[in-house]
């Protein structure tokens, strides 16, 4: 028997990501690296134990091995507990039926069994790429209060974005009216940042009928919201303005990574009330040589230093050699930059080898990408934009 | 593969000449190279040996290195079938409480010999650091019949004069005898303070050696073997650097030798990563006015200021216009604006005010303790 649970949450990790290009090509997006020690899941997953919430069920269907691998037990975020966990939740066969995810409310669907088993009043449904801290508990308070059946997380974005995002409309008790998803001309700038609180009957007796229908795409935002609106249910908007960033796109990735050396910085790391916990690889403290320099930068456990660093951000094990120049980018887990190369406005994904005098990426322009395990020959250019690699 | 060694770690070494690093911990606790404790190494030495069944010997101030240590989650020792036991003083028992030596504290803990299942076990000091493959003594334990395998290195640098003990080891590999603390060392080889032995037989030895009122292991009880004989000891040189963690300039001089890349690409590598207990800090954040070079840094540091030949430890902040020399920084340190440190070794969660100059020679490095602000 399992112990009864306020709340239980669902992490959608089952996308490809495919706005990442190269980045996801081997590896599903919450697993991709970021802001030097990180994954992206490592955000919600230490969001939830700062929450309070110890019932994770993660649910991944694409290229799922690096990020099962990295979830392993759970322990690195306190999630290897008796009482729950941390648990990876891939499609699975019934004996009579058994199909791939057809979408993120199908996905929820096919694990109400695993949610049920903790009996939990409220579940809180959760995407896996966004860069964010917050405090669910407060959303779930929120929720129990206005005594809603679902509860979205909303964020006001500027207006002229407001077209790219899922809006929702509300009245002037933060009630929402309606959802429109990438409005041509929005009518409110509350975007909805793909965090929701589901009261657990409600969502199952939703789910389960949208599973009837055979028109359904059983997608969240394209069916089952609106359905809960026709029926008039109490749906309330949770407005949360602090620092949360979509890191869907090469461009927002990249964008993210360089706030963290803003000063002040947007979403502060080294709060020690909201650790982001990250599995760790066991590397010595980095060094800088004589010769080296490394200014206005993130620079982590593992990394050797004898080339220039500017405004950038190094990960795990990344290596600058001799005379070699990063300035505005990123170097993903083990990249290794070879003497004299010059990369700008880039990002060198994991293990990948940049060699001797190579250039990546240019002062103006897009940002270039080098994906994992690929190498460079000696002088080797690649232009704004550009991505390289298997 | 089920490993046939058992490892025994005695932490009670006092020593002296570390004065105030080993005022409140253990040797063993020492924080060594920006984010390691001196036992990760030990620890780290025997889970990439096989041996999955580690005890820990307490004594004295144990609280940090019991902290350090929690379940042994970090070094993958928190398993059922085996893992780590630690093993704090008895008072109640006979010879427990505070050890004279380490057959004391061998003796009070007869119980983990005893429960123990491994055919061989692996006792060993906690002062110094190296990297050694144990299952290859073991090997070698076997192959030649020893009796007992004793650690040492030719490594002249852990050499000192009235300190130590010295081995006298003939072409055969076999132990002839030891020199104990001599003014001057006369054998080339120096006794790592760790030896293999059939388990069984330790027990045996144990019980007799307490009977005849002996207390310490070297000294008393392996000094008296190698004169009557009786077993075949033999000596197993260990490659590689090594360090004898037995004053602060050794201390100091230890770390320092880390910055050489040689030097640290022997001791880290991927396929061996050494473990320690995790801060989950953040990386380290340097700013536009940050100049550091020949540095070793860890997470959670916050650089404004001048690092040059230094190593900083977890969550150390160096304002703008602070110079750090040839200092050790552990965590938790804060140095303040326009202050200049050089040749220091600062302990944990040590305050350095705006301002302050400590300027001292690189030979005797100046240790500031524990939560100070100078």
């Amino acid at each position: 028997m399992y112990r009864k649970k306020s709340c239980v949450a669902m992490l959608l990790a089952g996308g490809q990501g495919s706005r990442l290009g190269i980045l996801t090509r081997h590896v599903a997006k919450p697993a991709v690296p970021f802001g030097g020690k990180y994954r992206i899941i490592d955000f919600p997953l230490s969001n939830c134990v700062n929450s309070g919430i110890d019932v994770v069920g993660v649910l991944t269907q694409y290229r799922p091995l690096e990020l099962n691998a990295y979830i392993g037990s759970g322990a690195p975020w306190d999630l290897d507990v008796n009482s729950g966990g941390v648990y990876v939740l891939p499609p699975y066969h019934t004996g009579k039926t058994g199909e791939w995810y057809r979408g993120t409310a199908n996905s929820i669907y096919q694990n109400l069994e695993f949610a049920k088993q903790y009996n939990p009043d409220y579940v809180l449904v959760l995407s896996g790429d966004h860069i964010y801290k917050m405090d669910y508990a407060e959303m779930i308070a929120h929720h129990v209060k206005h005594n809603a059946a679902a509860t979205i997380a909303v964020r006001q974005v500027p207006w002229e974005e407001a077209s790219r995002f899922g809006i929702m409309n509300t009245d002037e008790n933060n009630n929402i009216i309606e959802f429109e998803e990438k409005p041509a001309n929005p009518k409110s700038n509350n975007a909805s940042m793909g965090v929701y609180v589901f009261s657990f009957d409600k969502l199952c007796s939703y789910l389960e009928a949208d599973e009837q229908d055979p028109e359904s795409s059983n997608d969240f935002g394209k069916n089952i919201i609106p359905a809960m609106l026709n029926a008039g249910e109490c749906m309330t908007a949770y407005t949360f303005n602090d620092y949360w960033k979509d890191v869907g796109t090469i461009e927002s990735l990249w964008d993210a990574n360089m706030d963290l050396l803003k000063d002040p910085v947007p979403v502060d790391l080294r709060d020690r009330e909201w650790r982001i916990y990250a599995r760790n690889v066991g590397s010595p403290p980095h060094y800088v040589a004589e010769g080296g320099s490394v200014i206005d930068s993130l620079i982590t456990e593992g990394c050797q230093i004898m080339g220039s660093v500017t405004h950038s951000v190094l990960s795990t094990n990344a290596i600058v050699e001799e005379g070699a120049v990063v300035i505005d980018s990123v170097l993903m887990p083990g990249a290794r930059i070879g003497k004299g190369a010059v990369i700008r406005r880039a990002i060198v994904a994991e293990n990948a080898v940049i060699g001797e005098g190579c250039v990546v990426g240019e002062e103006e322009g897009d940002i270039a990408v080098v994906g994992s395990n690929t190498s460079l020959k000696a002088g080797e250019f690649v232009a704004a934009g550009q991505q390289v690699g298997e | 593969m089920k490993s046939n060694v058992v490892g025994l770690i005695y932490t009670g070494d006092r020593i002296e000449d570390l004065r105030d690093l080993i005022r409140i911990r253990s040797v063993a606790a020492l924080p060594m190279l920006g984010r390691y404790r001196l036992i990760d190494f030990l620890l780290s030495n025997m889970i990439h040996s096989g041996v999955q069944n580690v005890g820990i010997i307490m004594q004295g101030n144990y609280h940090s290195l019991m902290d350090h240590i929690g379940s042994g989650r970090e070094w993958d020792l928190h398993g059922k079938r085996s893992g780590l036991t630690i093993l704090p003083p008895h008072t109640s028992t006979v010879r427990g409480g505070v050890y004279e030596g380490m057959l004391d504290a061998l003796y009070a803990n007869l119980n983990f010999l005893r429960r123990s299942t491994e055919r061989y076990i692996l006792v060993t000091d906690s002062y110094l650091l190296y990297r050694v493959q144990y299952d290859d003594v073991c090997k070698q334990h076997i192959e030649s019949k020893a009796d007992i395998t004793l650690l040492y290195t030719k490594d002249r640098t852990v050499r000192r004069n009235g300190w130590g003990r010295y081995l006298d080891i003939n072409g055969d590999n076999i132990v002839q005898s030891m020199e104990f603390d001599p003014i001057i060392p006369h054998y080339p080889n120096t006794y790592m303070g760790a030896f293999l032995i059939r388990r069984e037989m330790l027990i045996d030895l144990l019980d007799r050696a307490v009977a005849a009122g002996m207390h310490h292991f070297t000294r008393e009880l392996l000094v008296q073997m190698l004169q009557e004989r009786l077993y075949k000891i033999c000596g197993y040189e260990c490659p590689g650097d090594i360090w004898s963690i037995d004053s602060i300039q050794a201390y100091y001089q230890a770390n320092m030798a880390f910055l050489d890349t040689r030097v640290r690409t022997q001791l880290f590598n991927d396929k061996q990563p050494i473990w320690t207990k995790l801060r989950d800090e953040m990386p380290a954040r340097y700013t536009d006015t940050a100049k550091v070079v020949n540095s070793l840094v860890a997470d959670g540091c916050v650089i404004e200021g001048t690092v040059e030949n230094s190593i900083l430890f977890r969550s150390v902040v160096v304002k703008p216009g602070a110079v750090i020399r040839n200092c050790i920084v552990m965590q938790d340190a804060l140095i303040n604006r326009d202050a200049e440190i050089d040749g220091c070794i600062l302990d944990k969660q040590t305050t350095v005010r705006e301002g302050t100059r400590m300027i001292a020679p690189r030979e005797y490095p100046v240790v500031v303790g524990k939560n100070l602000t100078i």
